[in-house]
Parts: C-alpha cells; sequence; structure tokens
C-alpha cells in the first residue's frame, strides 16, 4: 500500500478523533499556497531540530535565523515537488499539526511549539525503530525532506567539510 | 585570460534550432512529422539521430527541461529540482526504493556516472534461452556496441581512480579478486566529478551534446517542458501523440499539442514509457505491460579512512568488480556487481542513516568517508520477479516493486562482501546503510554484526540508479510487449526504444546496453521508413 493511501487513512483516523474530541476546527493546513503556516512553521522547525540537533545553534536567538532559512528553503523544496508528491506531504503536514494526529501518527505529547529539541529526537527515533510501516515511512519523509532542505544551503557544506567541486571558469560560483 | 568552455546548446538556438516549449515558446496546436519520438534519452537520442540522418521529419517530445553547460553549476540543489524525476525523489509505492532517474533534455545520460559496460555475454544468452531471442547471443550485437562506442567516445580511462575507487581496487586486490577498470564515455573530461550534476565542460557524451544536436542541426523539432500524455490509437495505429505543456515540476499548464506522426517511437524511460501506454489503453493481450520492471537494486556500505578521500572529487566510478556476479550461475542466488559511488553533500546526507547527534558524527567525517555500492542482478530467478508499473488516479505513474526474501539474501551477502573489502582496503570503520547498523571497526565484528542485521523495508537502505524492463522484447507474443525488432506486438507502427526493452535487468550499468540495442532498433526502423541505409556519425 502506498504511503498516500496509508496517510488518507491516517489523516481520517486523525480527524474522527478530532471530531469526536470537538476539535475538528483546530485541523488546519500546515501549508497554503505554497507557503508554510504558523502550525507548518511550528511542525518543520521543531522537526529540524530534532533531525539536525548540534547542527541547529543551542540557543534560541542564533537558532532563530537559521530555521527560517532553513523553513524557506523547505517551502521552495516542496513547491519543486510535482503536484502529486506536494498533495502527499500536505496531507502528512496536515495531520502532524493536529494534535490527535501528531499523537497518534508521532507519539508525542506535547505541541510542537513546546517540543525540545530532545522530546522531538525521542518521537522521531521511535519512528524510525517502529514496526509499523507506516510510521517508518513518515520517519524516512520526514528525515529526507529536512536533509534535503538544509543541505542545499552552501554554507551548510562546511559542516560537512565539503569544499565544494572544483571550481569551473566562466561558470559563476555558488 | 579566462579559459571560456563553448555551450554547444546556446550556440544551437542561436543557429535556429527548433525547439518549442517551456520558455521557448508554445508549440502549435497541432504538429505533423514522420516519426514523434518520446523523451530524448540514451534511447530517444540515437533514435532521433539516426531518423534525422535517413532524411524523415521528426519531432522529440520531452517533459522536462532543456538545460546545458552554462547552467550546470555543480550543485546538487539546482541539478536535482531541474534534472531528475521528483527533484531525485522518485519512489517505490511503498516508499522502500528510491530511484534516481534523469528528467531534462538527454534524460539520465545527462546526469549519470559514465559508466559504460557492454550488455554481458551471459544476459544475452539468457534471453535468447527465455525469451526467444536467438540474435541477441550469437555475436551479431557485437558490431552494434562498437558503433555506439566510436560515436560517444567510449574508451579506456587513463588518469588513475580517486581514493573512493581506489580504495575498492586495493581491498579486492588484497583479497585475490579482479577489479578493473570501467570505460568511460567522455572526451577530453576534466576530471571533476560532476558527472550527477550534469557536466559543465561538455565532456561527457551524453545524448545532450552529441545525438540530439545531431538531430535539431538536420531539421529535427524538439519540444520541451511537454509531456507525451496519450497515445491516440485508431484502427489498430496510433495516429497522434496527445501532449500538453508542463511546469520543470511537472504541474500540468494548459492547452496542448497534438503531433500526428506516421510511426511513434517511446523511449521515455523505464516506469514512464509503460506509464504511458498503460495510460493510452493499448492493446495487452498477454498481460506484460508494465510487469518484470527492475531496479538493479543496490545497497551500499560506508567506510571512513585515516586519510581524506573527498569522494566527490575526481572521475566517478572508475573501478568495478563483478567477481560476486561470476562466481554463481546467472539464474543461482542472486550476484551483484560491485562499485564506488561519487559522495555528494546532500544526497549522502540523506542516504547515511541516523539523526540528531548521530547524524552529526557521521557527516563530519565525510570528507574521510568512503562507499560502496551493490548493483543486485534482478530478473534471472523466478524469485525476482521485479516490479510492475501502473497507473494512478491523476494519471502518473508508480512502481510497486516488493523485495522478495530472494533479493533481501543477496542484500545481506553484498554487505558482507563490501565491507570486507573495505576493511581489507584500510578502513578504520565500516557501517551498512541501514537504520540499525553501527560503526564496527574490524571485519570480524562486521560481519557479525551484519549477519544478524534484518534485511527488511525501511530498515535496509535501497536505492536505484538502473530502471529497467517494462515493455520487455520478445521472439514470442506471449512472451514480451514488443518484437524483436523494436515495434510492438499489437500496434504496428509504435516502436519501444529505451531500457524498458529489457526482459531482465542488465547486470551492469545500462545505458551502453540502451545505446546498442536501440543503435540496431532504429537503424533498421530508419531502413523500413525511409529506404536508406544510415549509422551513427
Amino acid at each position: 500500500m502506498e504511503r498516500r493511501t496509508l496517510l488518507k487513512l491516517g489523516l481520517a483516523g486523525g480527524l474522527a478523533l478530532a471530531a469526536g474530541a470537538g476539535l475538528v476546527a483546530l485541523v488546519k493546513p500546515g501549508r497554503k499556497a505554497g507557503r508554510l503556516m504558523a502550525a507548518g512553521r511550528a511542525f518543520y522547525g521543531a522537526v529540524a531540530r530534532g533531525v539536525l540537533g548540534p547542527l541547529i545553534p543551542a540557543d534560541p536567538a542564533a537558532a532563530r535565523p537559521v530555521l527560517d532559512a532553513h523553513l524557506q528553503r523547505l517551502e521552495q523544496a516542496i513547491a519543486g515537488m510535482p503536484p502529486g508528491v506536494q498533495a502527499e506531504i500536505d496531507e502528512l503536514t496536515t495531520l502532524a499539526c493536529s494534535a490527535p494526529g501528531r499523537l497518534a501518527l508521532i507519539g508525542l505529547t506535547v505541541p510542537w511549539e513546546d517540543a525540545s529539541p530532545v522530546q522531538v529526537e525521542a518521537a522521531l527515533q521511535a519512528l524510525r525503530h517502529s514496526s509499523i510501516a507506516l510510521r517508518q515511512q513518515v520517519y524516512q519523509a520526514l528525515r529526507e525532506l529536512t536533509n534535503a532542505a538544509f543541505f542545499a544551503d552552501t554554507g551548510t557544506w562546511a559542516l560537512m567539510g565539503y569544499r565544494g567541486q572544483r571550481p569551473v571558469p566562466n561558470i559563476p560560483p555558488a | 585570460m579566462t579559459e571560456t568552455i563553448p555551450d554547444p546548446i546556446r550556440a544551437g538556438l542561436a543557429r535556429g534550432w527548433k525547439v518549442l516549449g517551456g520558455p521557448h515558446g508554445t508549440p502549435p496546436i497541432e504538429l505533423r512529422c514522420d516519426v514523434a519520438i518520446v523523451g530524448s534519452g540514451a534511447g530517444a537520442g540515437i533514435t532521433a539521430e539516426l531518423l534525422s540522418g535517413a532524411g524523415l521529419a521528426v519531432v522529440i517530445i520531452e517533459e522536462g527541461p532543456l538545460r546545458s553547460s552554462s547552467d550546470f553549476r555543480q550543485l546538487e540543489s539546482e541539478a536535482y529540482a531541474t534534472l531528475y524525476q521528483d527533484s531525485n525523489g522518485r519512489k517505490t509505492a511503498d516508499k522502500a526504493i528510491s530511484i534516481m532517474q534523469g528528467r531534462c533534455v538527454g534524460g539520465s545520460t545527462t546526469v549519470n556516472w559514465t559508466s559504460s559496460f557492454r550488455t554481458p555475454p551471459d544476459t544475452l544468452a539468457y534471453w535468447a534461452e527465455h525469451f526467444a531471442l536467438p540474435e541477441m547471443a550469437d555475436g551479431s550485437m557485437t558490431p552494434w556496441f562498437l558503433q555506439a562506442e566510436q560515436r560517444l567516445n567510449v574508451g579506456a580511462w587513463l588518469v588513475p581512480p580517486n581514493a573512493n575507487n581506489h580504495k575498492l581496487r586495493v581491498g579486492a586486490a588484497r583479497l585475490g579478486i579482479s577489479a578493473p577498470a570501467i570505460l568511460r564515455n567522455v572526451k577530453a573530461c576534466w576530471n571533476l566529478g560532476s558527472c550527477g550534476l550534469g557536466c559543465p565542460t561538455n565532456a561527457k557524451q551524453s545524448m545532450l551534446v552529441t545525438t540530439i544536436p545531431a538531430a535539431l542541426d538536420r531539421g529535427a523539432t524538439l519540444l520541451v517542458q511537454t509531456q507525451a500524455h496519450t497515445l491516440e490509437l485508431q484502427a489498430g495505429r496510433v495516429q497522434a501523440v496527445q501532449c500538453r505543456p508542463v511546469a520543470v515540476n511537472g504541474a500540468p499548464g494548459s492547452g496542448g499539442t497534438r503531433v500526428v506522426a506516421r510511426h511513434v517511437v517511446v523511449a521515455g524511460g523505464a516506469i514512464n514509457s509503460p506509464a504511458l501506454l498503460l495510460r493510452s489503453g493499448l492493446p495487452d493481450p498477454h498481460g506484460r505491460l508494465g510487469l518484470r520492471t527492475f531496479l538493479h537494486p543496490v545497497v551500499a556500505t560506508m567506510s571512513t579512512f585515516a586519510e581524506r578521500i573527498e569522494a566527490w572529487d575526481g572521475a566517478p566510478q572508475t573501478i568495478y568488480t563483478d567477481h560476486f556476479l561470476e562466481t554463481q550461475p546467472i539464474d543461482g542466488p542472486i550476484g551483484y556487481k560491485l562499485e564506488a559511488p561519487p559522495l555528494y553533500p546532500l544526497i549522502s546526507a540523506i542516504a547515511m542513516p541516523g539523526i540528531g547527534a548521530g547524524q552529526a558524527q557521521v557527516l563530519e567525517r565525510f570528507p574521510h568517508t568512503q562507499a560502496l555500492l551493490a548493483l543486485l542482478r534482478d530478473g534471472f530467478h523466478e524469485q525476482s520477479p521485479g516490479g510492475r508499473v501502473s497507473i494512478k488516479g491523476d494519471g502518473s505513474p508508480q512502481l510497486d516493486y516488493p523485495i522478495t526474501p530472494f533479493v533481501w539474501d543477496g542484500a545481506r551477502r553484498a554487505l558482507l562482501s563490501m565491507a570486507e573489502i573495505q576493511f581489507a582496503a584500510g578502513a578504520e570503520r565500516v557501517m551498512p546503510l541501514h537504520e540499525q547498523a553501527t560503526w564496527t571497526t574490524n571485519w570480524k565484528d562486521a560481519r557479525a554484526q551484519i549477519e544478524r542485521l534484518p534485511m527488511a523495508p525501511y530498515q535496509t537502505r535501497v536505492l536505484s540508479a538502473h530502471v529497467m524492463g517494462g515493455c520487455g522484447m520478445a521472439g514470442q507474443p506471449e512472451l514480451g510487449v514488443v518484437r524483436p525488432d523494436g515495434r510492438h506486438w499489437q500496434v504496428e507502427n509504435l516502436s519501444v526504444h529505451d531500457g524498458s526493452l529489457f526482459p531482465t535487468s542488465i547486470g551492469a550499468n545500462p545505458q551502453l546496453s540502451i545505446y546498442g540495442l536501440v543503435n540496431k532498433l532504429a537503424t533498421g526502423l530508419a531502413r523500413q521508413l525511409s529506404g536508406r541505409e544510415v549509422q551513427l556519425a
């Protein structure tokens, strides 16, 4: 079964939970018109801290511009994907941004904006080693999206000791 | 004085090449030609050069954009978003296998790593025996390969291998395993190692700089950012290709073009070619279409060395070993080919496992990291039937490829072989790309770890850069989709000329297999359609 279908099932389940709790109005899209909404920014910002760990400054003030730039690249990366893939990402984002979805799918008890990097990493590690295919798929998707956006920035190369490809004359450098 | 690298594409456009679509102008509602070619990669490029050389009016339909050396800034972020399927994030239906496949003018040849192997004789013999293709194994393919090699400058790479490849050679030698050099399709190569990002110096003899320009110089028309959506069938013949404009990310635009042709050659690459035929509702009386799609599933190990390896630098994949293909029968336990892939930072950060501090520690040693990969030779055993391409509700393709226990067995043996070679080469540490793996510091520990790791989706990292099959060739209609001459068994004026033809995987990087086979098929097609004899320039 493909992730899209699984996520649809998951989303339906999440919505049912939300409705049961009278919270359906709180299920908001994480991304709209190509831009991450506040909930989506909190979600992907927290995920970035969990995935990237010490590569993001611990000091919140120092981390803020790094995360802002990361989220901007993430928006661009998602917008560059085919419509079908974007739809899958949106389903995942919306579900994870809802409290029932966050609990049921990710297993994180605190809101994304309040979660510490340690809590987020622990939740991601649980997904990674889960016996449930859907949870492992979610882990892989979140990790891949995060790393793809973060390491797209040439400014991150130094963190890996990468100096770039050897330059070629008359081609503008990055 | 600054050296200037000529850009043959921009020069061609300035000369008046007929290129439409995307930023090059809206194509007309209808175009008429002798032959419409879907795709512009390995099979399409060879076909376009030969058919245009025969004086036939050719329209090439490419869904990706036209980019050239001036655009190739050696940046992953730009290359993946513009030159690869799904921003280099194409996946199997269950998301367990990541697939690297080109999506631009030149197709995968624009972004491949230049490895050039003829189809192995035992693969051709297997096709002869199991798919009623005796002409594949009688030696008659040799001149077709030779001609393609000459056209694309396939030859020995005499520069010493980079450190990443050198370790494969050293480790193999210490274990008594033969590890020869890989032939490459390059001309005056700068040894940059950026092949996967689009060659910035036009050294790689991809379709982008060879056959496609040759066809355009002869008056062919190239439609870019134009998707061949359906084949229009009438009275058992293809009447036209219904095309629609697409953005660089594949989002459909408005309008469309109907390309009316006497003959249609589908060469959009495996996955996309069977998908086009499925979407078009083509006859498939024996239920073969989309089946037997192969991936050469790849597993990999990484190692670190005391010295810097800088696996991003220098020609990628210049050393290989077929030891583990040759030590058992082709239809026995699955064999594998070993190579040393280039490591660019973004794709490596995705491929190497872990998050948080664990990931940061792995990436910190990136310049000292060396990697080996194993291409598993799928399709030669009943327990390795490959995958199946189908169409989703929105018309886009998906590949369902369940990895069988038979294939997983090969994955485990391959991880063992690679770890042993890396330690023999002097690695400090080795780790398979697996979610539960940890660094090991000696071969004994590595073997113990790999023997107990679960071989399972999402746990074992599985990749693919070689998609093959789905429109298999066979000498009998019940065994395949197309005939030995490349024509569709049920639709006379339709041919398939790409890697989707292969009845099994190749057991080697497939570009030269496509060039050689399509050289033969397109030469025959040119003769049939024009009455002229042609050959690659």
